[in-house]
């Protein structure tokens, strides 16, 4: 494609997904954020807030979009039969904490509060963290091509991160929230304890600060992803044929999550890719097998209580983290 | 008789169609492109001054929020914050000439009146960088907290004029040393700054309703000039009269006397998040950003109202065109 037909075709793009977005995120920081910051006067954190916002009602528009697609598929070829609607409603307050507050909250504070201070006194002393521009500058100009670069290095973190959340025991402690939900739905993908989800921000972060800021149709590609790791997580028979070996299916992650398979052997369990499962591939923990398993870790089946409801989950990981559970 | 009533009609209007022609050749450069910085989605819109079009958004950089022309207006430079560089564009035109790298997170910008120096003020990262020019050498960093945000010069080149915006400071730069020389206490959260002919400063309070007016020689606010809740820029009119200042939570923009320390006329409603404005070398027409409304407002000043709005980017910035006011100074 000529220059200029890649900056219409990206204009295009660009018209479409924003602007009806963008008029529901305005309509809300000037009627309800901008007010309270004036108020309290925390003016100076106007973008900020404005981005959080964004990620606000974001988040509410991926929780419509996800149900609308994942309710009827899950009805249509469950994988297992529910076995407590609790379990469920659980994971639902899980996705509203996690989507509507606590997401806008980390990427608003953790990264004015912890990031930006390491950043500034870096960069006072010389230190010019590396960029993904600085190898291709022809990147500046090809947003959309940048973005999915970003994608996939964050996604290769990711994966290790995922690694080690299963081969840290004190990280296992609190990640464990997330694989003992034996009734897995695509709710489950943030069902995730509060530390887990501090550190993951931090984690994210960091690699920031290591490659970049991202560009800024970064929180398109946070949706698209999201989307797949909460389809990844439906009671679903569905294995994506052929497209399994680079997207997470539901099966492929099902797998991830079995009893006796997820948290097991000399890697710690297989299948830890979060968005593109040829990660797995490359390291040696891909399990392709065509089965549906049931969910869950292992010391359930004898008897150990992770929490039903959200608060329960949430105490017990605290005090797994301090062997009190 | 009405054969002729119709011809004198005709003549009428194609003479002022010719006059409106010639008017509007006065007004704008052919071709002039009106360049806005949508600083939440990394790209430019161009737009057609005289249709008021978006002919074009192209990609910048990662979050471009000020723009400045060199001291000569033969080049536009885009400070893109996130991507640590300068973009310099033709200004007529909006098509990239060349960037600059590795000047780190610069916010806001500006050029010594004397054009040794080039001052990059970094909100994000607590400090503010002096290059000398022509080079672009880096000569100091000078750690700045709390915000640094927007900077303004002395006409003697001797100063740099820095509004931090968390600790509600005034700070001000020896150029020549290129260390911080003196700093005061000045309104909640201020923003956008602005040097008079007369030598006054005249600060937004974004977290207030007011313009600090400052005297440097006496380093101390002289007046309060009420504008508006959310003060945040103060631009010249080119007139040698009057500041345009934007109101962000009144969305309003309030035409102040700087010679009389007083407001003209009522405030202008144009938009939640008004920010960044451009004049017109004939000074009526003005056109302005919308922050949170993705759009910029072209405003008559005569009639005192915004006649068009046009939609660009995510939370859009800066805003320029070539034929604009006499930048007062």
């Amino acid at each position: 494609m000529s220059k200029c037909g890649q900056a219409r075709a990206y204009n295009l793009d660009m018209e479409f997904a924003f602007q009806g977005f963008e008029s529901i995120v305005g309509w809300l920081f000037i009627n309800a954020v901008q007010p309270l910051l004036f108020s309290l006067d925390l003016m100076s954190w106007s973008e900020q807030a404005f981005d959080a916002t964004a990620f606000f009602v974001g988040g509410a528009l991926s929780i419509v979009v996800t149900a609308l697609v994942c309710l009827p598929l899950e009805r249509l070829a469950p994988a297992q039969r529910v076995s407590t609607r609790t379990n469920v409603r659980t994971d639902v307050a899980y996705t509203l904490v996690n989507k509507l507050g606590l997401l806008p909250l980390l990427s608003f504070g953790v990264l004015l509060a912890l990031v930006t201070p390491v950043d500034a006194w870096l960069r006072l002393h010389g230190f010019a963290p590396f960029s993904l521009e600085d190898v291709a500058p022809m990147l500046a100009a090809l947003p959309l091509v940048s973005v999915l670069l970003y994608a996939l290095v964050i996604d290769f973190f990711e994966y290790w991160r995922h690694r080690l959340q299963h081969r840290i025991h004190w990280w296992w402690q609190l990640h464990a929230l997330h694989h003992a939900q034996r009734d897995m739905t695509f709710w489950s993908d943030d069902r995730n304890h509060i530390l887990d989800e501090l550190i993951a921000a931090l984690w994210l972060a960091t690699i920031a600060l290591l490659i970049g800021v991202p560009p800024a149709q970064f929180p398109l590609v946070i949706f698209a992803t999201k989307f797949i790791e909460s389809l990844s997580h439906a009671n679903l028979r569905w294995n994506f044929g052929l497209l399994k070996y680079v997207l997470v299916s539901p099966q492929f992650h099902r797998v991830h999550h079995a009893i006796g398979l997820g948290h097991e052997g000399a890697r710690h369990g297989v299948n830890f890719a979060v968005m593109f499962s040829f990660w797995d591939k490359l390291f040696g923990t891909a399990d392709f097998r065509d089965e549906y398993p049931a969910t869950g870790i292992r010391d359930q089946t004898t008897g150990r209580d992770y929490g039903m409801t959200f608060w329960e989950t949430q105490w017990l990981g605290f005090k797994r983290l301090f062997n009190r559970a | 008789m009405k054969t002729r009533f119709i011809s004198i009609v005709r003549l009428a209007a194609s003479l002022a169609l010719i006059g409106s022609l010639i008017n509007v050749s006065h007004a704008l450069k052919p071709g002039e492109r009106v360049i806005v910085l949508n600083s939440g989605d990394g790209t430019v819109s161009i737009i057609d001054r005289a249709t008021r079009k978006v002919m074009e958004t192209r990609p910048v950089g990662k979050e471009p929020h000020h723009l400045v022309t060199t001291l000569d207006d033969s080049e536009l430079v885009i400070a893109n914050a996130a991507s640590n560089d300068l973009v310099f564009l033709d200004p007529l035109s909006g098509e990239v000439k060349r960037r600059l790298p590795r000047i780190i997170d610069p916010y806001q910008l500006g050029y010594s009146p004397d054009g040794k120096w080039f001052v990059s003020v970094s909100l994000r990262l607590d400090r503010v960088d002096v290059y000398a020019m022509p080079s672009y050498e880096l000569k100091a960093r000078i750690p700045l907290a709390k915000t640094p945000s927007h900077v303004a010069f002395s006409a003697d080149s001797k100063f740099a004029y820095v509004t931090l915006q968390d600790s509600d400071e005034l700070a001000a730069i020896d150029l020549a040393t290129q260390k911080e020389a003196w700093r005061i206490k000045i309104g909640k959260t201020p923003a956008g700054i602005w040097m008079s002919p007369q030598g006054l400063l005249f600060v937004g309070i974004m977290g207030r309703d007011h313009v600090d007016v400052i005297d440097p020689a006496k380093r101390e606010v002289i007046k309060k000039i009420v504008t508006g809740k959310g003060a945040h820029n103060v631009f010249p009119m080119g007139n040698g009269e009057h500041v345009l200042v934007s109101n962000r939570v009144d969305g309003t923009i309030v035409k102040v006397d700087y010679k009389n320390l007083s407001v003209v006329g009522k405030p202008i409603k144009v938009g939640s998040g008004v920010d960044c404005m451009e004049v017109s070398a004939d000074g009526k027409e003005v056109w302005a950003t919308v922050r949170w409304e993705a759009r910029v407002a072209v405003i008559d000043m005569t009639g005192a109202k915004p006649i068009e709005y046009i939609p660009v980017g995510r939370s859009p910035h800066g805003v320029y065109f070539k034929s604009h006011a006499k930048r007062d100074r």
